[in-house]
Order: C-alpha cells, then structure tokens, then sequence
C-alpha cells in the first residue's frame, strides 16, 4: 500500500481509479472511476468523475461530468460542467454552461454563461449577466442580475437585489451566441414568482409578487402585487397591477 | 393537541424588528428549518407561513445569541451535520442542569468524568430526567432502549424536520379477575391519535428538547473566544 499521494495525468483516453491525489490533469476523454480527492483538478478535454468529488481548486474549460457531489473552494468553468448532486464551492465562476442536478452552496457566484438548477441556490454574492434557469430558490446578501438570456427563478430572497439591463453588452459576440442557443430566444429578461428583499431594484422583470422595504421598478418590469414597507418607485414604462403599503 | 397557528412571513419581519436580507442569510445558514417555511398561495399571490411559536421563539434566540458567537458557529451548533460531532463534558451538562445523576443508571452510560458525550446520550439523558418521576424504571429502560437504538439509526436528524415527540403509554387490560398493565413507547410526529382506554403518561417534545440542549450549550461553549475554548472545543471544530 502507498499512502503518499499521487498526481495523474489522463490524455488520449484512459481511465483513472478513485483516491487521493495531489493534481489531477485530465486532457483526452478521462474517467475517474470512484470518488476522488484532490488538491486540484483540471479538465481540459471531456472528463467524467464517476462519484464524489472534492477538491480545492477545479477548472473545466472542456467538459466536465460530475456523478456525484462536488465540494471545491474555487470552481472555474469555462466550457460546460455537469453536476448530479450538490455543488457546494466557496467560489465559482461560469462564463460557459453550468448545470446542476439539486443545488448550489456558495459564497460567491458569477455566472457569465447559462446556469441550470434543478434546486436551490445560495451564495453570500451572486452576480450573473448570462442566462439562468433556478427551479427553487435564489437566495443572496446580495444579488446582481443583467440579464443577457432568458432568466428564471422560482423564488428570489436577500438583502439588496439588482435587476439592470445590459448583460449583454458585457459579453461578446461568441458568448453570446451560446447564451442564446441554450436559452432559446434572445429575449433578455428575468422571471420569478416570487422576489422579496430589503432593497430592490429591477427592470425588465417579470413577477407576480414583489415584496420589500425600498422598491424601484424599472423600466421593462410586469409586476403583478407590490408590497413596500418603506418607499415605491415605479417607472412609466413599468407595469404595476396592484401595489399596497404594508 | 391543536395545531400550529401560522404567521406570514412580513408580520414576522415586523413583528421582530428584522429585515428579509437577514431571515434569508439566517435560511442559508441553517438557522431555520426548510420545514418550517410553508408556502401558500393567498389572493396577493404566493406567502410563506411559519409556525407562529416556533419562529418567534427561534429568531430571539437568534438574537440574543448572535452577538457572541459568528453567525457560522451559531449555525454550527444548531445545524445538524455536527450533531455528531457535538460532545458535551458531565460537569458542564450537570452546571445546564440537564443531567440527572439517578437516570445515569439506567442510561448505562459509562461515568467517566472526562468522557465527552455524544449528543444523542445527551438527549437520551434529558427524555429520561423529564420522565423520571412519573415512569417507573422498567418503562425508564424501554425509553432509553428505543431511543438509544433508533438514535445511532438516525433519527436524531429526523427529530426537528418532522417535529417528533415521545409517548409513554399505559393500557390497563382485565378480565377474569386478573389485571395487567402494559406499558409502550412510541416516538411520532405530534398529533398522533390513540384509542381512549390507553393513557398517556408522558409526552416529550423531542425536537423542543433537542432545541433547547443544543441552544443551552451553545450558550455554555465559548467557541468564538480562544482563551476560554478548551483543546477540544477547538479540535471540533476541525
């Protein structure tokens, strides 16, 4: 038995066992097979880790298949990553294709790309100016959206929410393309049932229900219920079918 | 037994003096329960309810706490990941005065002084100090015999998710001229519905319970103080 940890590099095709390893680098079609341990994973062809995954540093700029949980101080993706389980990174970065099967745990999130979750997502700091697609709830101290796709969430929670027009303009021509393939339409606007936070500001938002202390809707916005305990902005290119001082 | 009564989620907002950015941070750190949030759609659209009782009771604790200890090691000692990890010194559990020297016995837990306990004998210790003067010492050992086997199966994480509660229950047979009583143990979720010859001799809230040990030693554990925290403490929280 050799307890010392090894480093792996996969490229052509090849297949790798489970552990505990320093670096692994895969660059070909690699698979792990097993749960994997490592101080830092590189994806740069098509990899495959066929159970868990903990590591603290995981870059994927081709793409990435993750069977199990993944659990990483620094996520960076760049091509397209896929997660069946939960994803609990302290900070990711996405400017490609991100999808997860149950959850996202973070600190800070930045998506430049297009996000699917099948559950929650939650973050101290979440920043997206790509598109998103959040079954359950998105929830933040702080959340930065410039919609540069389609966005969804069922549920939106934090303290201080910013919805603005433009994400766009920030991506270039490539990246926007991919936004617009894997979010359908062109259309550039957020969609949530629910939205609730202290300090809000949104535009071209769809909601049934806006919920908060100091409220600003934008231009663009459809809001069917405002609730505000503090102040209500409302645009003139802003639909508000009912709003009441709570 | 009636049921909870529910409060909305912006009379708790207001009600408590706090802010949605602090209710949702205190949601992610697993201060409160995902069960605990029930949504319902009224004629504005979708709210979110909780239990009246318990969410008041959790946020002044929240308060009250959170000024001495990171909000991360408050989650710590409520969340349930670490419940395993949580052990609980003697003398400190007899200074909380959740240690009861007569259940000690038939808790059969070894009295080592230094021995930290688990959670789940402290637990099983509380349920028994709470029953002691109305169960009789048989009954004391099918507690701590149900509850000691099911614990180490897991059902200390289902203790809040699906609010259970201990009975202890006694049903009186006759006939023939000769009586026998028989005594059962039944660990539920609240509400749970017996036939009316049975009597219930005790009903422990045990996801009260836990709750309280948990906040009770939480307020004992300095953790965020070093001077005070003792070689253990720190080494748990590795």
């Amino acid at each position: 038995m050799n307890d010392e940890k090894r480093s792996a590099s996969l490229a052509g095709s090849g297949k790798l066992s489970g552990g505990d390893y320093t670096r692994v680098s895969i660059s070909g079609a690699g698979k792990v097979s097993g749960d994997l341990k490592a101080e830092a994973l590189k994806i740069s062809g098509a990899g495959k880790v066929e159970g868990k995954t903990e590591a603290l540093q995981i870059a994927v700029s081709g793409s990435g298949a993750f069977a199990g949980d993944v659990v990483s101080d620094e996520m960076r993706v760049s091509g397209a990553a896929r997660i069946d389980g939960v994803a609990k990174v302290k900070e990711l970065k996405c400017s490609g294709s991100y999808r997860v099967k149950d959850g996202i745990s973070a600190e800070y999130v930045k998506i430049s790309g297009v996000l699917r979750v099948g559950g929650d997502v939650e973050a101290d700091l979440f920043k997206a100016s790509g598109g998103f697609e959040i079954e359950g709830l998105l929830s933040a101290d702080k959340l930065e959206i410039r919609p540069g796709g389609r966005c969804y969430a069922r549920e939106i929670g934090g303290e201080r929410i910013d919805v603005r027009r433009g994400g766009h303009r920030e991506r270039g021509i490539l990246l926007d393309g991919l936004v617009r393939m894997f979010s359908g339409r062109g259309t550039a606007e957020l969609k949530a049932n629910v939205i609730e936070g202290d300090e809000i500001h949104l535009e071209d938002t769809t909601a049934e229900v806006v919920r908060g202390k100091r409220i600003e809707i934008g231009p663009g916005c459809r809001i069917s219920a405002v609730e505000y305990s503090e102040r209500l902005d409302v645009h003139p290119d802003a639909e508000v079918k009912d709003q009441k001082k709570v | 037994m009636k049921d909870d009564k529910l409060i909305s989620k912006k009379d708790v907002l207001e009600r408590m003096g706090i802010s949605y950015g602090q209710l949702y941070r205190w949601k992610r750190k697993g201060l409160i329960p995902e069960a605990w949030f029930i949504r319902r759609s009224t004629f504005t659209g979708q709210e979110t309810f909780f239990p009246e009782d318990k969410i008041i009771g959790r946020i002044e604790q929240i308060k009250e706490m959170k000024g001495d200890h990171p909000l991360d090691d408050l989650a710590d000692v409520i969340t349930q990941q670490v419940d395993a990890k949580l052990r609980v010194a003697f003398d400190r559990l007899k200074s909380l005065k959740w240690l009861d020297e007569s259940v000690l016995e038939t808790c059969r837990i070894d009295r080592v002084e230094d021995r930290p306990l688990t959670i789940q004998e402290t637990l099983c210790l509380a349920v028994l100090s709470r029953l002691r003067r109305s169960a009789r010492s048989e009954e004391l050992d099918l507690v701590q015999k149900t509850l000691r086997e099911r614990l180490d199966a897991g059902l200390l994480d289902r203790v809040t998710d699906e609010n259970l509660q201990l009975y202890l229950l006694r049903k009186r047979l006759s006939g023939s001229g000769i009586s026998a009583e028989i005594s059962m143990v039944i660990v539920a979720p609240a509400k749970i519905v017996v036939d009316p010859e049975i009597e219930q001799v005790e009903v422990v809230d045990l996801a009260h319970l836990l709750e309280r040990i948990k906040l009770d030693l939480a307020k004992e554990t300095d953790i965020g103080s070093p001077e005070e925290a003792s070689p253990r403490d720190t080494e748990e929280e590795r």
